[in-house]
């Protein structure tokens, strides 16, 4: 059998709905005329589990796994490292610090920019929205290790 | 005249300006939808009251209307994805040397079925906000049922797939404790899942982020011509035979507006094929039809128009967008729904007198400034798109000062490009999450209610009238295999955006 992208969603969605149910084993579910905490949860596992069955069973008019096209997927995976670095050190670089890596990463390792046009389009950025959210709209914005 | 009082004051007029202007550049600019900007801008609105916040955050969705028409005509880019259609004849237009024709008719269309809109707005949800005081439990759960189900049977992808999504947003919904009993749901030890998952992260993540790793730079052309001022003027022909399209185009969008789902996208795609079947000339479908800009651009402004009409009367959000404005009123402290009008009347009639001058704002706005909006597609994607994420993680960690929040906002970002692999539209997971508190707790105090028993809603007659209509919704679907026209096209027009260098919400 081929396998095709109805198959593999299917299968994802039945598997989280089973993962679900492992997971409430401590939350009662009550009675009709009480439900408790773990009756809606269960409810709404129950029903993505059989509406992924029917996902499953009528998959084999979807389109084949393997013709899924991946090809921005080294863009989508850069980015999301970034991103997630970018994530780890706001709270201990600070705003200032962070963003202007972050742009600055994402326009030369991601982009393939110019390193010196990079570092002052992600500077210039990342003062321009210190300027908008820190002082013009007062937001306070993470400071980290430079204190302001 | 409450609300014209709040609406003309400098400093609510000042933000919807501040509204317009970026809901139109939302509009035009790749890799950011309504949803994505309302959300990502909703911090900024903190220091607000609650009538500058919704007035901005409003003046935001319907600019980006406008916006998207612009891309459409210009580059053939759907802007937003409700002007999909308008690609098809503005582009056209565009290429016989007819754009600015095209752009005018695009905002005059808006400006007349969005102030339309306004007006109906205004008549109609104050009598439906004081019907539905009688509203109870049960008749929240039926009426919460049946615009899931509609969602459902609107839905550009099969019903089964956006019900398998709604029950997912459902499920993450429960997320947090329990209000009711006090348990801990799937928090795993991490207190600010306490709270749930905020519909903010979830929302940036699946429609913001999610978009931006599905568009790789080099995909991105930004070869652009602007139109002179001078050529914008329609001809007598041109502005006759977009009268009528806009006339029908305003009604049809604001009754599809209502309905839950992605009303104005759908009401696009009804009007395009409403006009061509009525067209004496539907061989010039296509080709630069007048009709076919000014009908579905009329359309999916009114329908936005009428998406409030719900939030404000029943505090019902009917799709993503409007279920983010829902959330920006409940952070001011403001709850939509029948007692918005009388327990805030200046945030209610302020808002609505707010749309009308934001109507007129953008009509004066887009058109003699479009030259200045489209050098702004000049900006290559590879330097905008860093901008964008800065703003989607400021945006997301200012709503809670919650570094989880923005890891949040990640996961669901991968989430949002896996569910874009599948063919999923991510857009009824948000819904769910949005209504997942209201129809649990509506649902178990109807069971309390009734004792256990499950008849409470045949009982009750507009719980029954609302069960039935998701019945013979439900069964319509069922023997609906023949797809109707507009559905196919939206659907192939979806499947094709992977591709087009600038798709969004």
């Amino acid at each position: 059998m081929t396998l095709r992208t109805d198959h593999a969603a299917g299968l994802f969605f039945i598997a989280l709905g089973v993962l679900v149910f492992a997971l409430s084993g401590d939350l009662p579910f009550g009675t009709i005329s009480s439900p408790g905490a773990g009756m809606m949860p269960k409810l709404m596992a129950g029903l993505m589990i059989a509406f992924a069955v029917a996902i499953f069973a009528v998959g084999h008019t979807s389109q084949r796994l393997a013709e899924i096209d991946w090809s921005d997927r080294w863009h989508a995976l850069l980015v999301v490292l970034i991103t997630a670095a970018g994530i780890y050190a706001y709270q201990r670089l600070g705003f200032l610090v962070t963003m202007s890596l972050l742009v600055f990463t994402l326009l030369v390792i991601v982009e393939r920019r110019n390193a010196l046009i990079a570092a002052a389009y992600a500077i210039g950025l990342t003062l321009f929205a210190y300027w908008l959210f820190g002082k013009a709209l007062k937001a306070p914005l993470e400071r980290g290790i430079l204190w302001f | 005249m409450l609300g014209f009082s709040v609406a003309l004051r400098p400093d609510v007029l000042w933000f919807a300006f501040l509204g317009c202007v970026v809901g139109t550049l939302v509009g035009m600019l790749p890799g950011i939808g309504p949803l994505a900007g309302i959300s990502i801008l909703l911090p900024l609105t903190f220091g607000l009251d609650a009538t500058k916040a919704i007035v901005m955050l409003a003046g935001i969705y319907y600019g980006s209307q406008y916006g998207g028409s612009t891309t459409s005509i210009l580059l053939r880019i759907p802007g937003e994805a409700a002007s999909v259609m308008t690609c098809i004849d503005g582009n056209a237009m565009a290429r016989k040397g007819r754009a600015g024709a095209a752009l005018c008719i695009a905002a005059v269309g808006s400006f007349i079925a969005g102030t339309f809109g306004v007006i109906v707005l205004t008549l109609v949800a104050p009598p439906l906000a004081a019907f539905a005081l009688r509203f109870g439990p049960p008749e929240y759960t039926a009426l919460l049922v049946l615009g899931l189900i509609f969602l459902a049977y609107m839905s550009t992808t099969s019903l089964v797939r956006t019900l398998l999504m709604a029950a997912l947003g459902l499920l993450l919904g429960t997320i947090g404790i329990d209000v009711m009993t006090g348990h801990f749901r799937y928090s795993f030890g991490i207190a600010e899942l306490g709270d749930g998952i905020g519909i903010v992260p979830v929302a940036v993540g699946l429609f913001g982020l999610g978009e931006l790793l599905a568009t790789p730079s080099r995909q991105v052309k930004n070869d652009v011509t602007a139109p002179k001022l001078r050529e914008l003027l329609p001809t007598r022909q041109e502005w006759r035979d977009s009268a009528w399209p806009i006339a029908r185009g305003s009604v049809l969008g604001f009754l599809i507006g209502i309905i839950p789902g992605s009303a104005h996208i759908i009401s696009s795609f009804v009007s395009y094929a409403l006009e061509r079947k009525l067209s004496r000339q539907p061989e010039e479908f296509g080709k630069g039809a007048v009709a076919g800009v000014a009908g579905p651009e009329s359309a999916n402004n009114a329908a936005s128009t009428g998406a409030f009409v719900p939030m404000l009367a029943l505090g019902l959000p009917t799709g993503p967008v409007i279920a983010v404005l829902m959330a920006a009123l409940l952070i001011h402290g403001v709850p939509p729904g029948p007692n918005l009008v009388n327990d805030h009347p200046n945030v209610f009639w302020g808002f609505v007198a707010s749309m009308y001058v934001g109507n007129l704002m953008l009509l004066l706005l887009n058109l003699p400034l479009v030259g200045v909006f489209v050098n702004l597609l000049r900006i290559p994607y590879a330097y905008l798109y860093p901008l964008i994420i800065m703003f989607c993680v400021i945006g997301v960690y200012e709503v809670n000062h919650s570094i989880v929040d923005v890891w949040i906002m990640l996961i669901f970002g991968v989430v949002g490009y896996g569910l874009k692999k599948f063919g999923f539209d991510p857009a009824p997971l948000v819904l769910g999450l949005v209504i997942a508190p209201i129809l649990e707790m509506s649902l178990r105090q109807s069971l309390i209610m009734s004792d256990g028993t499950w008849s409470i809603f045949l009982e009750r007659p507009i719980a029954l009238v609302l069960l039935l209509i998701s019945a013979a919704l439900l069964a319509l679907a069922a023997f609906s295999m023949v797809t109707r026209d507009w559905r196919g096209k939206l659907a192939e027009v979806e499947a094709g955006e992977g591709a087009d260098p600038g798709p969004r919400l």
